[in-house]
């Protein structure tokens, strides 16, 4: 490819750079204007004076502008709803901007674009966007309705931890300043549903596909054509990912191809001239980007398709770089926010990779001796997975090593079902029966996908977990990249593009290899209600105690938390994984930990009550060393010790303990060098007063306060042992269960402990040598120092 | 017959889907059960549920007030690294009948799990009942000295 023929090229990176740049040229807007206007006059002077390169100069530096103008975003409007004062509880109306999404049975999310809400009695005109969940059985409501409904609205909040995804920014960049959550017995439809054609033919297709294929199958289809993935069980949904098909379940550029494909394909058959093709193959994917929706991917495989389109009405030679760039320009200017959209970073990647690389690599495997149409697909499958590597490992921190292979099996059955599947619905449209007997046709197919995906994902180390890659590893990789189809020209891009590789390829492995420090950190994770502490001695080993929550209706904090933590840590194995006891706030987000970590023990009660059920397989599977503690064991963790305090063994593991479950929560106490660390579950009274009558030492530096500041923990007598100076409470804010509680506070607080909250402080993390204690509030980034007395340790 | 090489391609590809599609509609009318076991080849069964525990009843008060003390037996050198084995669980003394027992009750003698045990009961389920102890001789992950120490802790009733 040459440069000069993508002249949008640098323009629309220029653009994207000046939205990087939004959030700090909002501070400027007026000197952004002058500046812009500075070089309007620069550009102007230059053309005048026929200094023509000069005025070119210009242009990317006003895109520079532009673009920072357009990522800017302005003052909020009065009437906006994040700006009015409002009740705790506001009935809200609005309309739906998309259809609502059911991710759990009980559970439906809604996009509402409010237009007013009751003030008292009045009613009172307002906008701006909401995300509202409610819970319960929601009536059947669709896109473009107007509703309304008792909401309790409140700031988005995400977990405050480490190197984590960022949810408020997310949801800000959809125009979302605010989230709701409400019953759903509240919502009231104040117009009738009547969508608009396109979500009406998209709901046409989903319920056509369900009714003539079996569930899986069905999902999987909706995947295929529609984009529709909420329908896809959890382990096909990880198959997918782990071969490194994923894309397929994404409308994209491969759907608009095959849609255009098989448009000219039936139109060479009944031999209408090329340019009647050419606009019905227009009309069919505009048709098509409309009724799947506006997802970034849809929006530039539809772009680009409709330019090569006119290229050949036009018959004009069509540049395919040039086509990604005015698309990238367009969707950008249109949704400046999409710029941080993983979906929007991995289709241009992937498209920019496959049209600059393929021809390079294809010709070295043609050069090979390899025949053209299997160097071309290896190509493809090559160029798109070098480009989109930094994207998924930012995102996801994924890398698949079989997707490459994958691909190449997988892509040509994905073909055929989305192809067969098309044409199936069409069939639909006519005559129910001969539809039926084309999805038959349809479910073998989708068989076979099935079947080759579990088989990719099968293979054992499919799918590898690296920390997100920097800047500069990032723009390492990629200036190799751009060197690649250069290297035979000359000695110095050769060398250039050599050491390109190696910077990218050592930054990665620094990480990895990077000396310690001599710390020992233990890190209390933000991840709502539930606990989570991470303790990493400082030769190594890690003992992670507890989990988090999730379940069947929550969201899984191991797989959305812990897991990137570890990741990006990086760590590949937790020599120690301990559960205090089985309730889901302790023990759930320990499933997602057992299942993609080397365990090496597992530390339980020897209790598993009710809900635990996933999390108690995939410890059984994990292979992880199973033991079961009782007070008085002492294990060696690195250089550290662990004692463990509860439960006494007394109580037969067959019967319910007498006092309940949290009685039986694993009380740790952890010692190294001058610090001391007691992990007490949601140890409540009366197992307060058995360990302290057992004698055993729970004086201890740092306190992990039990059951996350219930009233009925943290007694007098128990905090006077402890004679803690630093008092951590996991909690979640806004809990149902109102913890903290004043009374645990106020008696927390009478021991004299400083005290630390996850609900406000995001992740605590404390950080000793032995001699000082450092306690860092993540959210705040406030650091505290404290020397550890020696007369006390 | 003259068709353009086009057309009949065309033709040709709907008429094979077509036949796919009656024939594969045909065998899931005949065979309903193997096509789901197809259908599902992928999907993995939900774990057994855990059977709720009976709700204790409220412990008198000053139950709390009087904690047994702890073994002082457990407490172990630091020395002992974390290889220390865990202590064993309760052994009831009567002998467990192999025929009349749960899944579960049978995953509590010494060295079965959950998924040993679950076999022990599909091997129960297949042969209708164990005749003898020994009839666990063959089971996957039965080995000779895992029988040897069962076969004092079961019996086969009637």
């Amino acid at each position: 490819m040459r440069w000069q023929e993508a002249p949008l090229l640098p323009l629309s990176a220029a653009f994207a750079l000046g939205i990087l740049t939004g959030p700090w040229a909002a501070t400027a807007p007026a000197r952004i204007l002058a500046a812009g206007g500075f070089l309007l006059a620069l550009g102007a002077c230059a053309l005048a004076l026929r200094c023509d390169r000069a005025a070119a100069a210009t242009l990317p530096a006003l895109a520079v502008v532009l673009g920072a103008l357009r990522g800017a975003t302005g003052p909020l409007p009065a009437d906006h709803i994040a700006r009015v004062a409002l009740a705790p509880v506001v009935n809200v109306e609005g309309r739906l901007a998309e259809e609502p999404v059911r991710w759990a049975p009980d559970r439906t999310r809604l996009i509402l674009d409010v237009d007013a809400f009751l003030d008292g009695d009045d009613r009172r005109p307002a906008s701006g966007r909401l995300q509202v969940t409610l819970y319960g059985e929601t009536a059947v409501v669709g896109e473009g309705q107007r509703v309304a409904a008792d909401l309790r609205l409140s700031r988005p909040r995400g977990f405050r931890n480490p190197g984590a995804f960022d949810y408020p920014a997310f949801l800000r960049r959809d125009g979302i300043l605010l989230v709701g959550t409400g019953r759903a017995e509240s919502l009231v439809p104040l117009t009738p549903d009547e969508p608009p054609r396109p979500v009406r033919v998209k709901r046409w297709a989903a319920a056509t596909i369900g009714a003539h294929l079996p569930e899986t199958s069905a999902a999987l289809l909706a995947g295929l054509i529609l984009g529709e993935k909420t329908g896809l069980p959890r382990e096909a949904d990880e198959a997918f990912r782990r071969a490194g098909v994923y894309h397929i379940l994404a409308v994209s550029g491969f759907n608009v191809a095959l849609l255009a494909s098989s448009v000219f394909f039936v139109s060479a058959a009944l031999g209408a001239p090329r340019r009647t093709t050419a606009v019905a193959a227009g009309v069919a994917l505009v048709g098509f980007a409309l009724v799947v929706g506006g997802q970034a991917s849809v929006l530039r495989a539809t772009v680009m398709g409709l330019l090569l389109l006119a290229a050949t009405l036009l018959d004009r030679k069509s540049q395919l770089m040039n086509a990604l760039a005015l698309a990238a320009l367009l969707l950008l200017a249109w949704r400046p926010g999409d710029l941080w959209d993983p979906g929007f970073q991995l289709s241009f990647a992937a498209t920019a990779g496959i049209i600059y690389l393929t021809p390079v690599i294809t010709g070295w495997l043609e050069g090979w001796g390899w025949p053209g149409w299997l160097a071309t697909a290896v190509a493809v499958s090559v160029a798109a997975q070098a480009a989109v590597t930094p994207v998924m490992l930012a995102h996801f921190n994924q890398l698949s090593l079989v997707g490459i292979a994958a691909n190449l099996v997988v892509v040509p059955l994905a073909a055929a079902g989305t192809t067969l599947g098309m044409l199936a619905l069409l069939v639909a449209l006519a005559s129910t029966v001969a539809a039926d007997v084309f999805f038959q046709a349809l479910w073998l197919a989708l068989l076979a996908l099935r079947t080759a995906v579990w088989g990719a994902a099968a293979v054992p180390a499919a799918m590898v977990h690296l920390p997100a890659p920097g800047w500069a590893a990032t723009l390492a990789w990629c200036g190799a990249l751009v060197l690649v189809p250069a290297l035979g020209a000359r000695r110095w891009v050769r060398a250039g593009a050599a050491a390109c590789l190696a910077a990218a390829l050592a930054l990665c492995i620094w990480p990895w290899v990077r000396p310690g420090d001599g710390r020992l950190r233990v890190t209390f994770l933000d991840v709502g209600q539930g606990d989570a502490v991470l303790v990493e001695l400082p030769e190594g080993p890690r003992l992670l105690v507890d989990g988090g929550p999730a379940g069947a209706r929550r969201l899984d904090v191991g797989e959305r938390v812990l897991a990137p933590f570890l990741w990006n840590r990086p760590a590949a194995r937790v020599d120690v994984v301990a559960v205090s006891h089985s309730d889901p706030d302790h023990s759930g987000g320990l499933r997602a930990v057992l299942t993609r970590f080397r365990v090496g023990e597992l530390w339980e009660n020897g209790r598993w009550s009710p809900g635990s059920e996933d999390t108690l397989r995939a410890a059984e599977r994990s292979g992880a060393c199973r033991r079961t503690l009782v007070a008085g064991q002492r294990m060696w963790l690195g250089s550290a010790v662990v004692t463990v305090l509860n439960p006494d063994g007394t109580q037969s593991l067959d019967e319910p303990p007498p006092m309940g479950e949290n009685e039986e929560s694993l009380v740790l106490r952890l010692d190294w060098r001058g610090f001391s660390l007691l992990l007490t579950g949601d140890l409540g009274r009366s197992g307060e007063e058995r360990v302290l009558a057992s004698r055993a030492p729970v004086r201890a530096l740092a306190l992990k306060t039990g059951h996350h500041g219930s009233r009925f923990s943290s007694t007098d007598e128990f905090l006077a042992a402890a004679r803690a100076a630093v008092a951590v409470i996991s909690v979640g804010a806004r809990n149902p269960f109102r913890h903290p509680a004043p009374e645990a506070l106020a008696r927390l607080e009478a021991a004299g402990a400083r005290i630390y909250r996850t609900d406000r402080d995001g992740a605590v993390i404390l950080e000793t040598d032995g001699a000082t204690l450092w306690i860092t509030r993540w959210a705040s980034g406030a650091v505290e120092r404290l020397d550890l007395d020696p007369e006390r340790a | 017959m003259t068709y353009p090489r086009p057309q009949l391609k065309l033709l040709l590809v709907l008429a094979a889907v077509f036949l796919a599609g009656l024939g594969v509609r045909e065998w899931r009318a005949g065979f309903p059960d193997a096509a789901e076991r197809l259908e599902r080849f992928d999907r993995e069964d939900p774990p057994p549920p855990i059977p709720p525990a009976p709700r204790p009843r409220a412990a008198p008060r000053w139950a709390a007030a009087h904690p047994e003390p702890a073994p002082a037996s457990a407490v172990q050198s630091p020395r002992t690294r974390a290889t220390a084995p865990p202590p064993a669980p309760v052994a009831d003394p009567r002998p467990l009948d192999l025929n009349r027992a749960s899944a579960e009750e049978i995953s509590r003698l010494p060295g079965v799990g959950p998924s040993l045990a679950r076999r022990i009961v599909e091997e129960r389920d297949r042969r209708g009942r164990f005749e003898t102890s020994d009839n666990l001789r063959g089971i996957l992950g039965m080995g000779p000295k895992k029988l040897a120490a069962l076969l004092p802790l079961v019996t086969v009733g009637e």
